[in-house]
């Protein structure tokens, strides 16, 4: 009899041990995986991964998941460290909802990547995220050329101040470069202005465009005639002027509690940018129908590449990117030889600066949804990308197919076919931790920049690569640590914002006020408010006043 | 008597079952289907009531707060909510005050063609925008009716008249949105009242003829009530469609300046939910939606029983 009390309480002794010694364990670290080599740094057993690459749609690219860059990637996966890596194609322009369906499913790809991380706290807060804190700890080692690039910045950029965890690593901006106002060079000659240097120069430009229609466009087209172009996102596409309404005596407190909205669409100054687009849409230098077509449509664009826009905002280089298909090349295939957009710097703030509000160099974030069954192999394959011989690989493609070296060593690329055609700039899509072309000499990275846009004058890239960041000011890392009133809210705050803004623009000018400020105070009351809120008393609890 | 009663009932019941069991068995193959991809994801339900994540079976959730409201209660809370519920209402009263009856005048008119081959080339050419998706007759009307560039306000400019914003200004957005369902439902929608019409017996004509009845004496009399049981049937199912709204429809046609009233409760689910990760919310809207439309059907039908007419069950 007491034997057997005995033996139950014997059982019961080391049951407890195994569970709570199990639990201890995956407290305090990562296993070791035996058939992972950390010298030669490769798995004893083949091991499978899955990665997401943006599917971009281009007219005449090649399918994202298996072309030439995805079969150097894979082949030097394989005999690097021993690793099969497949890639998930996510159309780049519902990117969230894919992957939300995809995550739901449990189906996501290993190496998910997003530009929102409110949406991987959000997934986070669900369970759904592998914390890399621990992993990136242990493997530190054995992961030198992801710590060579992105340092501990970019890789503890997100870390919980209390937690201590990280759900996602920061890809570097290696090219801090975001947006340039460009106007029509032949356009300016044509009516013998001056290259405009302040907002009424400005202005006065976009009146000449308009009320010279005729004489630019012909008889025939002058009534398509568009003196300033702009989308639905009102936001990146009045930038340069929106942000010279915003005073320079801006504090970089204000600048975290109110950066939630990466257009700044909360810094002080901004309606007052806005009532400046109001009064230009009725005096007819705006785009009318700009408010219609969703993003990715094609026919601002067409637009351009036909001639009749004036000028607009929008990414650094957006007219001379995508070779052929270049709206550059296409205005002077369409229009002629002289036809060019050039970039301009035509709004200083209240100081008289040419301030541009720029991020820190961040840029992408890539994480490991739950399911993720080899958060190593993963880690090295961002190790593997982030190696400067295999990144500018799929930078620049192979020598005599994407690209020829110039005798001062500077690259230029070619025009590729085939499976060697690249669908983003300079591959963006698959080096997932740098975004920027990086050659590892900065003077040579410079000049190849200015070569990297074929068809297209080096001084037009020159001046673009200078304009676009000059009298600039970076975004500082506060980390408070989560930010609850975030959660799910990005795209209802984003779509009334761009809501408010279009209905903004065109409101008749007397009821402007009404319909900012009704629009404001709905944007606020349906989370904004609460988000400043946290914001300032997470930041003042760290940081203080 | 009475044992006598329930062993003829039962032995009835049992040489029922004995010769038409076949059938029985064949139908449970479709049971199977409702039960399996109708009602269990229909447990689902459930999570209008947790707090949802994407990661625990349906069961693991936790409760929501206010025993489980809590997300009906922020729902009517959210003025986009609210807004939706109002654009969804007004949307679809529209579309059945003009899209309802324009089916039964158009089937009237083409019964009274007298050539065959017409009324079927007629019929053709009305039905076949019903097989476009609204993506494809949104790129449309944008080409047609677009400020500057569309064809139609192009011609009015050439004319030196004022360019009409059909898709631009919230009001003409309505008649656009409203003529566009009228455009692509009518000559499908037609298809059933034709059909009603055929079975018209012929002799009530003649016999209208002999009375003297004139041709739209005979539409009154004896067309409009032939087919009335359709309309009254057809209406009530529309009615229950009443707070069910389309997603690709206004989703297509929508565009930032036109929101407050484009905005339905689809485009909210996908937008707080699909797009805002806000599950739970968006599952209370979609169950606060059927259960208002289950309430309307029930209401429509007992209406028409009242008023002698068939009804839908």
């Amino acid at each position: 009899m007491r034997r057997g009390w005995l033996g139950l309480l014997l059982a019961l002794l080391v049951a407890a041990v195994l569970v709570f010694g199990s639990v201890a364990t995956s407290l305090a670290a990562i296993p070791d995986d035996p058939d992972f080599d950390p010298v030669t740094r490769r798995f004893g057993r083949t091991r499978s991964i899955t990665v997401e690459v943006y599917d971009r749609g281009n007219p005449g690219g090649s399918p994202p998941e298996d072309n030439a860059f995805t079969d150097f990637i894979k082949e030097g996966m394989l005999r690097d460290h021993n690793v099969r890596v497949t890639f998930v194609p996510i159309p780049r322009w519902t990117e969230v909802e894919v992957i939300n369906a995809r995550l739901a499913a449990g189906d996501a790809p290993d190496v998910a990547v997003t530009y929102s991380y409110p949406t991987i706290q959000t997934y986070a807060n669900m369970g759904g995220v592998i914390d890399l804190a621990p992993y990136l700890e242990k493997y530190k080692d054995v992961l030198p050329n992801l710590w060579e690039l992105l340092g501990d910045t970019n890789i503890y950029w997100n870390r919980d101040p209390n937690t201590g965890r990280v759900w996602a690593i920061e890809a570097l901006l290696f090219q801090n470069k975001r947006i340039n106002t460009f106007v029509r060079e032949d356009w300016l000659k044509k009516l013998g202005l001056p290259e405009p240097r302040t907002l009424e120069e400005f202005e006065n430009m976009l009146r000449a465009f308009r009320d010279n229609a005729e004489l630019l466009l012909g008889p025939e087209m002058a009534h398509e005639m568009i003196p300033f172009s702009i989308s639905q996102d009102v936001g990146w596409r009045a930038d340069h002027l929106l942000m010279s309404f915003v005073p320079e005596s801006l504090t970089d407190k204000e600048m975290f509690i109110y950066g939630f909205d990466d257009r700044h669409f909360l810094f002080p100054g901004y309606k007052e940018g806005v009532r400046k687009l109001n009064q230009w849409y009725h005096e007819g230098l705006i785009w009318p129908d700009f408010a219609l077509y969703p993003p990715g449509d094609q026919t601002e664009d067409n637009n351009m590449k036909k001639g009749v826009v004036g000028a607009f905002i929008h990414n650094w280089d957006y007219p001379y990117r995508n070779g052929e298909d270049s709206i550059h090349v296409g205005l002077q295939r369409l229009v002629g030889p002289e036809a060019a957009f050039i970039a301009v710097e035509p709004f200083p703030n209240d100081a008289g600066i040419y301030r541009k509000f720029l991020s820190a160099p961040i840029d992408r974030k890539v994480f490991f949804p739950i399911t993720n069954r080899e958060p190593l192999a993963s880690l090295l394959y961002l190790d593997w990308i982030s190696k400067l011989e295999n990144r500018r690989h799929l930078q620049i493609g192979w020598e005599g197919i994407n690209h020829q070296v110039l005798p001062d060593g500077a690259v230029q690329l070619l025009q590729a076919t085939g499976r060697y055609i690249m669908n983003s700039p300079q591959n963006i899509d698959y080096t997932l931790t740098i975004n920027g072309l990086d050659l590892g000499d900065p003077e040579i990275t410079a000049k190849s920049i200015a070569l990297n846009y074929p068809g297209v004058d080096a001084r037009y890239i020159e001046r673009a690569y200078r304009i676009t960041d000059n009298e600039a000011r970076y975004g500082k890392n506060f980390q408070v640590g989560e930010i609850k009133a975030e959660e799910g809210m990005q795209t209802v705050l984003t779509q009334k914002r761009d809501n408010l803004l279009a209905r903004a623009i065109v409101a008749p000018p007397d009821q402007f006020d009404r319909v900012w400020d009704e629009g404001f105070a709905d944007y606020l009351r349906s989370g904004g408010q609460a988000i400043i809120n946290e914001r300032l008393q997470k930041y003042e609890a760290i940081y203080g006043e | 008597m009475a044992t006598v009663l329930t062993t003829g009932r039962a032995r009835k019941a049992i040489n029922y079952i004995r010769s038409y069991w076949t059938l029985y068995v064949m139908l449970a193959l479709p049971i199977a289907f409702f039960v399996i991809f109708r009602y269990i994801p229909m447990s689902y339900i459930l999570i209008a009531f947790k707090k949802y994540s994407l990661f625990q079976s349906i069961w693991e959730m936790p409760w929501a707060d206010n025993y489980g409201f809590e997300y009906f209660i922020r729902a009517f809370q959210n003025r986009d909510f609210i807004n939706a519920v109002r654009n969804t209402l007004m949307l679809n009263a529209l579309d059945l005050l003009v899209g309802f009856p324009a089916p039964i005048i158009f089937a009237l008119l083409l019964n009274e063609l007298v050539y065959p081959r017409y009324k079927r080339f007629v019929q053709t050419v009305t039905y076949m925008p019903y097989f476009l998706s609204w993506i494809i007759i949104a790129g449309m009307a944008m080409q047609v009716f677009a400020p500057n560039t569309g064809v139609v306000n192009v011609f009015l400019r050439r004319m030196g008249y004022q360019p009409i914003p059909f898709l631009n200004d919230p009001t003409w957005w309505v008649v656009t949105y409203v003529l566009l369902g009228v455009w692509k439902h009518l000559g499908w929608n037609t298809i059933i009242y034709l059909a009603a019409l055929t079975g018209i017996n012929p002799e009530l004509y003649e016999a209208a003829e002999i009375d003297g009845a004139n041709r739209w004496q005979k539409i009154r009399y004896v067309t409009l009530p032939g087919i009335r049981p359709t309309i009254i049937t057809l209406l009530i199912l529309n009615l229950g469609q009443i707070l069910s709204s389309d997603f690709d429809r206004p989703y297509a046609l929508m565009n930032p300046l036109v929101y407050d009233v484009s905005n339905v409760i689809a485009t909210y689910v996908y937008t707080y939910g699909i797009r805002g990760l806000q599950f739970s919310l968006t599952t209370a809207v979609g169950l606060f939606q059927s259960v208002v439309c289950v309430i309307f059907l029930f209401a429509a039908n007992a209406l028409a029983k009242k008023y002698g007419e068939r009804g839908v069950w």
